[in-house]
């Protein structure tokens, strides 16, 4: 088996879906014949046709819209938006109608739909280009979010999100989507939504994060091993509906907590999972449960991106602070 | 200098307010006794109107939007569709629903704030009621390629607002619609007000069905007073689009005889003369004098129209009233196909702080 | 207010049938506008509305026969309420509280944990080994960022208390004194000065506390100050004329202090006898709660034991308290020459916040030179 990347896997898994399901679709601004400014859907207009495969005039709420008019049609429309920088305008969609269909008709209309997106920052883009605001998709009820952070995790998420009848933002992050690889069996197996996957074992203290920072993640996790601190490495892979039963357990044994996101800290995701923890795990933490994320400004622009995003020595600060608390 | 493009925008009527035939009538007009079912709806529409501002001045029904004076609109729209098309209105559209078969049931409880209102008996295909304005048309958009990637012979029909073709949303989804031949209807009821904004503040555009012509596809212009007129328009416009001939914006020019709803009071931006004379324009009047005047109606047709009417409405009021309020977890029922974890923790937090015990979810 | 009356129909009719109203209470109609449709002979017509306007009244239902000239519709005076909105309805006046808090009996709020919020800061789960483990947070030397108490810190506290023997929870007296001096250390400015009074010319068999008692009252007498109630709260001191002199008594049970009342009145015989009744009380466990009440100024006789000066605990609301040391000889200039002389050791501690040294001193100064008397 070859090792693959990311957006290779993203790739990989539409296609069998595709393969599988005469209702998947995939619609998005150069998705057809460009394949995808990322090359997501490269190969799918050649393989499945023009009646399978769209690409679409420039109008991202028009995307989402007629994703949700499809879907109500018993179609299972994958749409791109090419950055989740330019999502902004399908927010309208997605929480006033894709979030709200089944429940605004009592289930007599559905919206089984896959709204994909590249996000986050590290590819040196221009402005605009690196956004993380999936705690603005968390606060929307009646969808899913999903974030995978590997090859094989990209796959089995995204099959599990395409046969979802329930709508999901499956947002990929696009610094990894070219490395690390790995190898990616083209099986058709889903991966389980809902759920954390804990990558590392550990006893002295539990990380938890997502996408692109589950690499920072797991390179602090070995510097710790070194000094003879295990970390359990946790990725929390779909943000909504939250797995916190994985992340209680993990903490009722490590009793102390860092959550890392690339996301600004102020109204981020992690900010959710803390307050989770404060309301379930409080009398199992032996130190403060400390956020490690992108300041609360605006992207930089490249030349300080590297300054912005969490890296692994930031990570390492915030857990040598917290093991203070002996 | 070459002109490399032009266009017309073409103004139709049948019947002009006296009700007198200006041109010879569409096939389906010609023997006025085939014009009965479209009286019909539009007074059973303006029944169910009344008894619903009722219902809301007495507390009983929340906030309402009545479709006073444009009745025509909706009769037209609602009689061109076959069953097998969609229908997505906004929200002033009862009175195509109705003839679709929407339950006046449904919709009481809609406006009264149950959520089984918009889970229609039939036809249960057609979107919901639309709040956030113009949103629906790239739906419409979405159902119509649905139907030509199963190339399937039906079409979307689409129910905006003069105020909605300022949004940008409405202007992509006709974009899209006509780039890609989709076979969509975009019936734009023009009542003039978009709340308290006039027509003339809403848009430059000289009308709006030329709208449609940015986005490469024809527009035309109707008196939405005029049911035979709207009718037979929209009935083209679903010809064409059902044979892959693209899609089509009907403009039906009428007023809005009522507050945009219950609880606006237009007198606070709009002149009462203004709206006076207007009454003498409305649809229901102009199809009566027509009917009457061809002999077909009677004043016993009347009053037992009259008469059939308030009995259906009024048992319609009756059921509404009479439907008991859902569950409390139900909020929670309908958010996903299967309720996730966490959720359904919160659901039984719900429960048992409504004091109930268990809560069955009978679906 | 006008009313809108059935307007002639023509058709030499008097009279019409409603078959139904197009409007109803509360509608803003405008003129022209039809508000209902009634019967003749030939039609049913529709009535238009005269004028425009809100409807406040409807006069007579669907089959009802109206007169011409009837009364049909009453229109509201102009200037209605504006609902201020376009959706729902804006509540006027401030919300209730809902149902549910009006209704539910809400449990008690359990009393917050004495040190919640304050005292020692550790993280629940070190609080739950604390509690665990049977430590007072309290007691725990905390080595903690920003002084908190880790884990460590609590575990290296209990194998200390393991290794100290069971807690004996104190009790009763015990207790009382425990923590009526910590509220003396809480309020309380100790000062003191010391001396010692030569009594090398006392008689034989001379009774030490009665003498000291006589002193005191001289000490009293001559600087009011030390003879005081100062209340911290008001910042204000009540002088007594009279001296009730608090003695310390230790006991096997704990320290009682009971009150030997208005000493500077009473002759040596009646303050002897008051002194054993007294002792036998304390022993015998039987001072009544008044006698441990009302005491001016206190003394310590630790002499008795052992030791010289000692700075004492001072009881408030009282200002002073005279400690007497060990009588024992020493050597001092007598006349130009070394001499053995007996000495009493005195201790005084006063609440500067009340006491000036001054006072001090001079109360000293009287209490020892009456204690150098010979009688």
């Amino acid at each position: 088996m070859a090792e693959i990347a990311l957006v290779e896997a993203v790739q990989l898994a539409l296609a069998r879906a595709m393969e599988e399901d005469e209702t998947v679709l995939v619609l998005g601004e150069d998705v057809g014949v460009n394949g995808g400014v990322f090359r997501a859907t490269d190969g799918l207009l050649a393989r499945f046709g023009d009646k399978r495969v769209f690409d679409t005039p420039l109008a991202e709420a028009l995307l989402a819209g007629i994703s949700v008019g499809l879907g109500a049609q018993g179609f299972r429309p994958v749409t791109e938006f090419q950055f989740m920088g330019f999502f902004y305008p399908a927010i309208d969609q997605v929480a006033n109608h894709a979030g709200r269909l089944r429940n605004r008709t009592r289930g007599r209309l559905t919206c089984p739909i896959v709204l994909r997106a590249p996000f986050g920052g590290g590819i040196h883009a221009p402005e605009h280009h690196s956004e993380s605001f999936e705690a603005m998709f968390a606060h929307i009820p009646g969808i899913r979010v999903v974030i995978p952070s590997s090859p094989a995790r990209a796959y089995g998420l995204l099959l599990a999100a395409i046969r979802d009848p329930d709508p999901v933002v499956f947002l990929e992050p696009k610094r990894v989507y070219r490395a690390p690889k790995e190898e990616v069996a083209d099986d058709g197996t889903a991966a389980p939504l809902d759920c954390c996957f804990t990558l590392r074992e550990g006893n002295d203290i539990t990380l938890v994060t997502w996408g692109a920072m589950v690499q920072e993640t797991l390179a602090a996790a070995e510097t710790l091993s070194g000094q003879g601190v295990e970390a359990e490495v946790i990725d929390v892979a779909t943000l909504k509906p939250l797995d916190m039963a994985t992340i209680l357990t993990s903490v009722e044994h490590t009793g102390r907590c860092v959550i890392i996101h690339e996301a600004p800290l102020s109204g981020g995701f992690g900010g959710e999972i803390a307050a989770r923890l404060a309301d379930r795990g409080l009398v199992s933490l032996t130190a403060p449960v400390k956020r490690v994320a992108g300041f609360d400004t605006v992207m930089p622009l490249p030349r300080l991106e590297e300054h912005y995003m969490p890296s692994a020595r930031r990570i390492l600060a915030a857990v040598r602070e917290i093991l203070e608390y002996a | 200098m070459t002109e490399i493009a032009s266009f017309a925008i073409e103004y139709r009527r049948f019947l002009d307010p006296d009700g007198q035939a200006v041109q010879p009538l569409p096939a389906f007009a010609q023997d006025p006794a085939d014009l009965i079912p479209l009286y019909r709806a539009m007074v059973l529409t303006r029944s169910f109107d009344a008894k619903a501002v009722a219902l809301q001045r007495t507390g009983r029904l929340g906030t309402f939007a009545s479709s006073l004076g444009q009745e025509a609109v909706m009769a037209g729209t609602g009689a061109a569709m076959r069953p097998e098309d969609v229908l997505l209105p906004s929200f002033r559209e009862q009175g195509a629903q109705f003839l679709r078969g929407a339950a006046m049931t449904d919709l009481l409880l809609y406006w009264g704030g149950d959520e089984r209102g918009s889970d229609f008996a039939g036809p249960r295909e057609d979107f919901p009621i639309c709040v956030p304005v113009g949103t629906h048309a790239a739906h419409a958009a979405g159902v119509a390629l649905a139907f030509q990637l199963r190339g399937e012979a039906r079409a979307a029909v689409c129910v905006l607002g003069d105020g909605a073709t300022s949004k940008g949303e409405v202007y992509e989804a006709m974009n899209l619609a006509g780039v890609w031949r989709l076979p969509v209807v975009f019936v734009v009821n023009n009542n003039q007000w978009a709340i308290s904004v006039p027509r003339e503040r809403q848009t430059a555009a000289q009308t709006l069905a030329q709208k449609a012509i940015a986005a490469g596809f024809g527009g035309v212009q109707v008196d939405g007073n005029d049911v035979i007129a709207v009718r037979d328009a929209v009935e083209r416009a679903l010809e064409q689009a059902r044979s892959g001939g693209g899609p089509t914006l009907v403009e039906a020019v009428t007023y809005r005889l009522s507050d945009h709803t219950t609880v606006d009071d237009a007198s606070r931006y709009r002149d009462d003369a203004e709206v006076s004379a207007r009454w003498k324009d409305e649809p229901i009047l102009r199809l009566r004098r027509h009917l009457t005047d061809a002999g077909a109606w009677s004043k016993e047709d009347e009053e037992r129209l009259i008469a059939e009417c308030g009995e259906e409405v009024e048992a319609a009021a009756e059921a509404y009233l009479a439907t008991p309020v859902q569950p409390v977890e139900s909020m929670f029922d309908w958010l996903y196909a299967e309720l996730p974890g966490d959720l359904a923790e919160q659901r039984a937090g719900l429960v048992a702080e409504a004091g109930l015990a268990g809560g069955e979810n009978d679906g | 207010m006008t009313t809108f009356n059935l307007p002639d129909l023509g058709e030499g009719l008097q009279e019409a049938e409603i078959v139904t109203w197009h409007v109803g209470i509360g509608d803003h109609v405008v003129a022209d506008q039809p508000l209902l449709s009634v019967e003749t002979e030939k039609a049913v017509v529709e009535i238009p509305s005269p004028q425009s306007g809100r409807i406040a009244k409807l006069f007579g239902e669907a089959g009802e026969i109206v007169k011409i000239g009837a009364a049909l519709v009453e229109f509201e005076a102009a200037g209605q309420a504006d609902a201020g909105t376009v959706v729902g309805k804006v509540p006027e006046a401030k919300p209730a509280a809902t149902e549910a808090a009006t209704e539910t009996e809400l449990p008690p709020a359990p009393e917050p944990k004495a040190g919640a919020g304050r005292g020692p800061k550790a993280t629940p789960a070190v609080r739950a080994l604390a509690r665990k483990l049977n430590v007072n947070l309290a007691v725990v030397g905390a080595t903690g960022p920003g002084d908190t108490t880790t884990k460590a810190d609590v575990e290296r506290a209990a194998a200390a208390l393991e290794a100290a023997g069971p807690l004996e929870p104190l009790r009763g007296v015990r207790r009382a004194m425990a923590r009526n001096m910590a509220r003396s250390h809480a309020e309380v400015v100790p000062a003191t000065v010391t001396d010692a009074a030569d009594i090398g010319d006392w008689p034989k068999g001379a009774d030490v506390t009665m003498r000291l008692i006589r002193a005191i009252v001289a000490g009293c007498a001559a600087e009011p100050a030390l003879n005081a109630w100062y209340l911290g709260l008001d910042e204000g001191r009540r002088l007594h004329d009279k001296v009730h002199l608090s003695i310390a008594m230790d006991t096997g049970d704990g320290l009682f202090v009971p009150v030997l009342r208005d000493v500077g009145n009473r002759d040596e015989a009646d303050l002897r006898s008051g002194l054993e009744a007294m002792k036998a009380d304390v022993r015998a466990r039987t001072v009544p709660l008044e006698e441990l009440r009302g005491g001016t100024i206190t003394l310590s006789n630790f002499g008795m034991f052992g030791g010289q000066h000692a700075a004492l605990a001072v009881l408030p609301p009282q200002v002073a308290i005279l400690g007497a040391g060990r009588v024992h000889d020493r050597v001092v200039p007598l006349d130009g020459a070394p001499a053995i002389r007996r000495a009493l050791p005195i201790s005084l501690t006063f609440d500067h916040r009340a006491v000036m040294g001054g006072e001090a001193s001079r109360f000293l100064a009287a209490l020892v030179a009456d204690l150098e008397t010979a009688e």
